[in-house]
Parts: structure tokens; sequence; C-alpha cells
């Protein structure tokens, strides 16, 4: 295992790799961009680094683990209501209420996966998509509490004691942080015990269990981790934009989430920022699209599938050289794809 | 006490929406057979069978079952199109069980969201076949539509096992559910099977929300929910399984309707889900077992 700084200075190094990064350098220059220029740009930058921490929950899940979960907007939608009824019901200060409503989200977590992780294939992608659409019914249904669809609005915004990130270049600074944290901690993870496990078992998981892993331990922590990533994005997302309703963690969500994963390229650390910058922004230069948003997600992510199944980061492969010693996942995202049981 | 005349009502109402998870239950059923797929866009098509019904008949005037039929027929033939644009690229380079499930499903909210741009969120609806009064048995009342609900579905149900014992595509198809390669190597025609099974399921998907479109109503966003009843029905008969599929929906549509009168009716969809969460932590094999 490589330090990061040492890591970016030999990827920087060559001025091929820089060509491979730019995907990256130009996600990052956008963000950057919008806390300049401000203005518009400013909700759609915070919309894709919200993302781009839910997204990454996702890639550590399916990414790395391999596992197919198609609810974790169901994780996202505990945590913002819960961060949402806490600070306006009760008058609770942002930070705590966040805390509350991640815990209650990896409560459910640990819950739901233990019997859920135990199944495979169609089964999994079937239980957690009904884990997702029973989480959206109850928050349509629970109206004493969650307004049904007219939804919850006069969220505060994200604040620390008296301080409140109130303007937008505030908010985009403080998410800016938030994801740059996200993408540490993945980075750890993929390089740790646990993320090789993750690795070993998504590969193979009777292999893994030769080599000693116990598989499914490591399959519900990996669930409960994504889940908090997902959850905190979720908490994000509602006092960002200061209302919730059930369409905000609707199933478009998780297929708003794959796209952008896919897009990226699975597997890569920094691919779930680049995925959700490259979604979120660049269809705004096309503008009146936004009602179409949701089907431009569902092609891309078919013509995705279909022609670039690795991601658009695997066809960067066209230009790459021979892989590093280290981290033959990131570079190599069909691995982790390919590693998805096989077609029956 | 709940009044036993109440809950006879509830029980009829639940086997005829029990028939319609059935149906979409089998459309599951055939594709998973001829190629192993689950599709699931598969309440898109139930979705559209219903609202091509009502934009025929609002835009052009049809008679209720003249639109029907074309209703069903215009779906098979997206059902081959989605087959063909979707399924078919996939499946030809080999693609993981993950990447289809996630590709049938973005399909899935593309027709979703094509069909909110074209008519708007209102929920549609259209007349019941037969405009007469219920039946009344011993104080329950049965309406005609939920008899055109059960005898349909009875209807087609026979046909299918019909069309799967006695004719030869019939049969092709079932040795695809077998063995795909060894019936390959009889002269089976296995990607034709795939483009059938499409159309088929898609059919009766539409048949199913046609049916049920004028008890219920129909939107962009119906789909979905019918997809996993339809789901749940298979697995709880065993996945697969036809009939297996159409007894688990009867199951289902029931227990789903004494849950509305236990818990009201919001908790229609949980109470549904809930009854797949348990087949599938408890036996994931259904109650006949998987076909395979």
């Amino acid at each position: 295992m490589t330090s990061l700084p040492a890591t970016i200075f030999r990827e920087l190094r060559d001025p091929l790799n820089l060509v491979r990064h730019l995907p990256t350098l130009l996600a990052v220059g956008l963000v950057l961009y919008a806390i300049v220029a401000g203005g518009y740009v400013v909700a759609l930058a915070g919309f894709a680094l919200i993302y781009a921490v839910f997204v990454t929950g996702l890639n550590i899940f399916m990414g790395l683990g391999g596992q197919a979960s198609f609810g974790h907007n169901a994780f996202a939608a505990i945590s913002g209501y819960t961060s949402a009824v806490l600070t306006t019901s009760y008058g609770w200060e942002t930070l705590p209420a966040m805390g509350v409503g991640v815990l209650g989200a990896v409560t459910l977590a640990v819950i739901i996966g233990y019997p859920t992780l135990r199944l495979k294939g169609h089964y999994l992608a079937m239980a957690t998509l009904a884990i997702g659409l029973i989480v959206y019914e109850i928050a349509v249904q629970w109206q004493s509490v969650t307004q049904g669809y007219t939804g919850i609005s006069g969220i505060p915004p994200l604040g620390i004691g008296k301080w409140e990130a109130a303007s937008d270049r505030a908010q985009l600074i403080v998410l800016s942080l938030i994801v740059i944290l996200a993408m540490l901690s993945a980075w750890r993870i993929r390089n740790s015990r646990f993320g090789r496990a993750l690795v070993a078992f998504s590969g193979s998981e009777d292999a893994a269990r030769a080599l000693g892993i116990d598989v499914a331990r490591y399959k519900l922590a990996a669930f409960v981790v994504s889940a908090v990533y997902a959850a905190i994005a979720g908490s994000l997302l509602v006092h960002i934009v200061g209302f919730v309703s059930p369409e905000v963690f609707g199933m478009s969500m998780v297929i708003a989430g794959f796209t952008m994963l896919y897009v990226g390229g699975i597997g890569a650390v920094v691919g779930p920022l680049v995925g959700a910058v490259m979604i979120n922004l660049l269809p705004e230069t096309f503008r009146g699209l936004k009602e179409y948003q949701d089907i431009i997600y569902g092609v891309a992510l078919i013509m995705i599938l279909i022609y670039a199944p690795g991601g658009f980061a695997s066809m960067s492969t066209l230009w790459r050289g021979a892989p590093s010693e280290d981290d033959t996942i990131a570079r190599d995202p069909g691995l982790a794809v390919n590693a998805l049981e096989a077609k029956p | 006490m709940i009044d036993p005349t109440y809950l006879g009502q509830i029980l009829v109402n639940g086997i005829s929406v029990g028939c319609i998870y059935g149906l979409i239950g089998i459309g599951f059923c055939v594709i998973y057979n001829a190629s192993g797929i689950v599709n699931f866009a598969q309440g898109a098509f139930v979705m559209l069978g219903g609202m091509t019904a009502y934009l025929l008949i609002a835009k052009t005037g049809l008679p209720l079952l003249a639109a029907g039929v074309i209703a069903t027929l215009v779906v098979a033939v997206l059902g081959v199109a989605l087959e063909r644009l979707v399924v078919r690229p996939l499946w030809d380079r080999n693609a993981t069980m993950f990447v289809m499930i996630l590709a049938t499903l973005a399909a899935q909210i593309v027709v979703e969201r094509a069909m909110l741009l074209m008519v708007g969120d209102q929920p549609k609806s259209i007349a019941v076949f037969t405009d007469l009064p219920p039946i009344r048995i011993g104080g329950v009342a049965i309406g005609y539509q939920l008899l055109w609900i059960i005898g349909v579905s009875v209807v087609l149900i026979s046909a299918l096992n019909a069309f799967f014992q006695r004719t030869l595509v019939g049969r092709a198809m079932r040795a695809c559910a077998i063995d795909r390669e060894a019936a390959a190597l009889q002269g089976i025609n296995v990607s034709g099977m795939l483009a059938l099974s499409f159309a088929l399921s898609a059919g009766l998907g539409a048949i199913a929300g046609f049916l049920v479109t004028p008890t219920q109503y129909t939107a962009y966003n119906v789909g979905t929910p019918f997809a996993i009843s339809g789901f749940i029905a298979a697995i709880v008969g065993g996945f697969g399984r036809p009939l297996g599929a159409f007894l688990g929906g009867i199951i289902l549509g029931v227990s789903q309707a004494l849950a509305v009168v236990t818990f009201g009716s919001g908790m229609k969809n949980v109470a549904a889900l809930s009854v797949l969460l348990l087949f599938l932590f408890f036996r994931p094999t259904g109650l006949l077992g998987t076909a395979k």
C-alpha cells in the first residue's frame, strides 16, 4: 500500500496519465468553477456532490463487493426524513439530527441486511428493490409524520452550533469537504484488509471462504458501510434543498445513481465524483431538458451497459499502459462487474 | 368482529386481483423459462396495456373490446422491441445477470417517464366491460368486471397450457427451459424463442392491465407495484412454474385484501412486499418448489 501523496505524484508524473485523469480534473474543475462563479450552477454542483457521496456507497457494495442492491434509496430516505422531522418539528440542530438519521439507517441496514444478503441473483435484486419501495410507500402513507406527497418544507441548512452554511458558496465548500472525506475513506477502505476481502469474494465466494474470509460477515459490513454513505447523502439532500417529499427518494434515485456509477467507472474511487458531475452538469448545457432527465439517464445507462459494460472509465484502457502492481481493480472495473454471477 | 359478508366481499375482490397478479407472474415465468432472464420491465407492459386501451378509446372512439385487442397486440410488438433494443444486445454480449436486471429496470423507468410526458400524471380509467348491477350471492356483490377478470384468466391459462403441451412451438419453448444448448442442438431456434417469449409475456401483461383498469385506474407509475406483485406471485408458486404463479397470485391477492381490512388501504403495497420478503427469507423456493 502506498501513501496518497505518493500515489498522486506517481500518477501525474506521466503525461499519458494526465490524459487518463482528464475526466477527474474536469470534474474537480467544474466544482471549483461553481464555487467561484456562483449562481445557478451552484445548485447543480451541490446535487452532484451529494450524489457523489451516495454513489460512493454503491461503489463499495457493488464495485468492490460485487453485490447488487436496488434499494439504497431506503437508507437515504430514512436518514433524510429523520433529519427533516427532528429539525422542523422538534427544533433539533442539524448535526445531531443527521447523526440520529444515519444511526437509524444503519440499524435498518443491519436488521434487513442479515436475512437479505443470504439471497443471490434475482432474489437479492428483487428483495432490495422491495425494501426501497416499502420505505417509499411508508413515506407516502405515514402522513402524520412525513406529510405524504405534500412533503416537509422549511428544513434548516447545514450548520454547526450558531454557524449555518446559509450562502450557496458556503454550502458548496462544506459539501466539497464532505466529498473529499468520502473519497478518502473509500480509498482507505479499498486498500484495507476489509476492502481486499470484498474484492476477494466478489471474484469467488468459495475461494474467499477457502482463504478464511468470513463472507457473510464482510458482506453485511459492506452493506452497512454503503448504507452509511447513502444515509449521509440523504440527510445532506434535505438540508441543502430545504424540502423533502417521497419523490426525492424514489426508485429513480437508484437508477440515477447507477448511471453515475457506470459513467464514472465502477470500482475507481473518484468514479462517483466524475459520474455525478458529468450526469448532473452536462445535461444542463441543453436547457429545457429537465423533463426528459430520467429518460436520458435511463437511455444513457442502457447504452453504457451494452457498449461499455465496465463504465466509461473502462474505455480509457484504449490508451492505457500496463497496469501497475497495486490497484488492478480500480484500473479494471470490468473485473468487479464480471465477477457478478454469470448468466445462468 | 368483522362482518362475514364484508369478509366474503374482500375475498372475492382478492381473488380477482390475484388473477391479475397471476397473469403478470406467468409473464415472468414465460421469459424466464425461455432465457433465464428475469425481466424487471414487466410492469411496463401492464401499464402500457391499460394506457394504450384508454388512449385508443379516448382518441379514436373504438369499442372497448376492439381497443383491448389492439392494445394487447401493440404491447406485444413493444415487448419484441424491448427484446431487440435492450435485451438482445446484452444477451449477445453475455452480459451478467446484474447488468440485465439493471438494463430492464432502466427501460421500465424510460417507459414510465415517456408515458408521464405523453399523458400527464392524472389517473385514467376505462369503462367496465359489462355495465350491469353486480350479482348478489348472500349479500356478497360480484361485479361483472370481476367475472370478466376471472373468466379471461381461466381461458388464457387453459390456452397457454394447450400451447405448451400440444403445439410444436410451445414444446420447443419448454425444451429451451430445460436445456437451451440441447434444444439448440435439436434444431430449435433458441434466439427466436427469446423474441417470442417477450411477445407472449408482454401480451399477457397488457391483457392484465386492460382487465384491471376498469376496477382500479391506470397511471404512468402503476407498473412497478404490479410487476413486484407478479414477481411475488411467481416466487410464491415456485419460480418458472406458470400454474404455480397463478396460484401464487391468488394467494397474494387474498392476503393483500385481508391486510387492507386489518391495517387500512394504505398498507396494500407494504403488505405485498412483506409477503415477498417473508417468502424470500423463509421459503425462497416457493410453495411448489422452483421449476429448475
